[in-house]
């Protein structure tokens, strides 16, 4: 077995000469991830929206609900979204079980409560004078909308970021309806676990430096912004 | 701005109750708001002003509410020579949310410059000639042409409040609730604020303002009523 040190070597050497294989992994994780996080946003922040500016009877058991579904375990949501497209499943005519677009359904069910949790909260620590000015001032309820949106931007730029750090790195639901298909469903947290157990360690210590990296980006990204949100008169 | 152009306009509200934690917060209110006409609203904290001030314009429900509108023509001549019959206030709201203008007690401005909150009171397809004008008329108006293009949540108590002003200015409400609108100012700021109120009266603006500070609206006002224990007593 290789020692740590001649293996991170081996795995920033895979990463610095750009080995087409792993650069297509990582590719497929940032298509898949970036596009379940475009697909889940708008109806996660309408619905953070309305949560936060409506009053009606369910709202507090809607609320209590997403916040326990922030707690979902991958696999969960991969068992049913496994079961749901599966051939004898209720969408199984669709065939999409084992590709790229079943990973993304996967993706956005566990990134919505993620978005709608931390939006909420983004709304409810904005300011609701500016929705009631912006509607005395005769603006259409979806433009005020925009404009609600844009005055409380950092909060909700940091929920993106925190549900897409989520599910760009979970494996369990990624597993169980990509299948880990090289070149077509095979991204970083599924061919860490393969490679791990092949014993290719490089590999796998080259695809974890990815995420870390990511994970620090974001994180610093959500800092900068969070920050920018506060100093902001 | 055809402001002169507009019909007088009366907006009578009837039987306004609201609740509020099982307090009967309003009860039985009867109010009319008349252009040209100043009305102060005075009352202790957690009265129920500024409840009132959010039904009077559309934004809060009351519990039950009945609203006449009554429009005038430019010849003193009423709609078909009566007032309207009074309607729900459900039935009211849309009409009571485009005329009626409501401020808050801390004006609420956009992210952005001056100019950009003023141009969101104006309708979008206005040409870019005619929408930079009535800018700049509203600015002048508001003597705020030195702040045009400061950044708005950097301004003072004051200058928001005008900015405010101007702002519901080129929306052309006829009718304006005030919540407050000198707290937390100096005396110059208030006198300022008092001014402009003064050209809008003049203006043929129906105003209805909630303050403490009954002493600096004392010349402005033509009525001046307290809320107390969720009923409006008139006061001299």
């Amino acid at each position: 077995m290789q020692s740590l040190r001649e293996a991170t070597a081996q795995a920033l050497t895979l990463l610095l000469h750009g080995d087409a294989e792993l650069w297509e992994i990582i590719g497929i994780s940032f298509r898949v991830s970036g596009g379940a996080i475009a697909i889940a946003t708008p109806p996660a922040l309408l619905a953070a929206f309305l949560l936060a500016h409506l009053e009606f009877a369910g709202r507090r058991l809607l609320l209590s609900l997403c916040n326990t579904l922030l707690s979902l375990p991958a696999v969960v949501v991969g068992l049913t979204v496994y079961l749901l497209l599966s051939r004898h499943g209720p969408l199984g005519d669709w065939r999409l079980l084992f590709s790229q677009p079943a990973m993304m359904l996967a993706q956005i069910i566990l990134a919505l409560p993620i978005l709608v949790c931390m939006g909420h909260a983004a709304f409810q620590a904005g300011d609701r004078r500016a929705w009631e000015t912006a509607r005395m001032l005769g603006i259409s309820p979806l433009r005020a909308f925009v404009m609600v949106l844009g005055e409380v931007r950092f909060g909700l730029l940091a929920a993106m970021l925190a549900g897409f750090g989520r599910i760009i790195a979970e494996v369990g639901a990624s597993m169980m309806v990509g299948g880990n298909i090289l070149h077509a469903t095979r991204n970083i947290p599924t061919a860490i676990a393969l490679e791990t157990s092949k014993g290719n360690f490089p590999q796998g210590i080259a695809l974890g430096i990815v995420l870390l990296g990511l994970a620090l980006l974001l994180n610093l990204a959500l800092q900068y912004f969070q920050g920018r949100g506060r100093s902001a008169p | 701005m055809s402001r002169r152009m507009q019909p007088e306009i009366e907006i009578r509200f009837s039987r306004l109750h609201k609740f509020f934690q099982r307090r009967h917060l309003l009860n039985d209110l009867s109010l009319s708001l008349k252009s040209g006409a100043v009305t102060l609203l005075c009352g202790e904290n957690g009265s129920g002003k500024t409840t009132l001030l959010r039904i009077l314009c559309g934004m809060e429900k009351p519990a039950q509410c009945w609203v006449a509108f009554n429009a005038k023509n430019s010849a003193g001549a009423a709609n078909n020579g009566k007032a309207n019959a009074p309607r729900p206030w459900r039935q009211c709201r849309p009409q009571l949310q485009r005329q009626v203008m409501y401020l808050h007690q801390q004006p609420y401005l956009f992210d952005g410059s001056v100019v950009r909150n003023l141009a969101l009171a104006l309708p979008r397809n206005l040409p870019a000639a005619q929408r930079a004008e009535q800018i700049q008329r509203a600015l002048a108006w508001a003597q705020l042409d030195d702040l045009a293009h400061a950044r708005a949540k950097t301004l003072s108590s004051g200058q928001m409040q005008r900015v405010s002003l101007a702002r519901a200015r080129l929306r052309q409400a006829r009718i304006w609730l005030l919540d407050e609108p000198t707290a937390n100012m100096d005396r110059a700021a208030q006198t300022r604020t008092v001014a402009l109120l003064k050209q809008l009266k003049q203006a043929r603006t129906a105003l209805l303002i909630a303050s403490h500070h009954h002493e600096i609206f004392a010349e402005l006002a033509d009525t001046c009523l307290t809320l107390k224990q969720g009923r409006l007593i008139r006061t001299p």
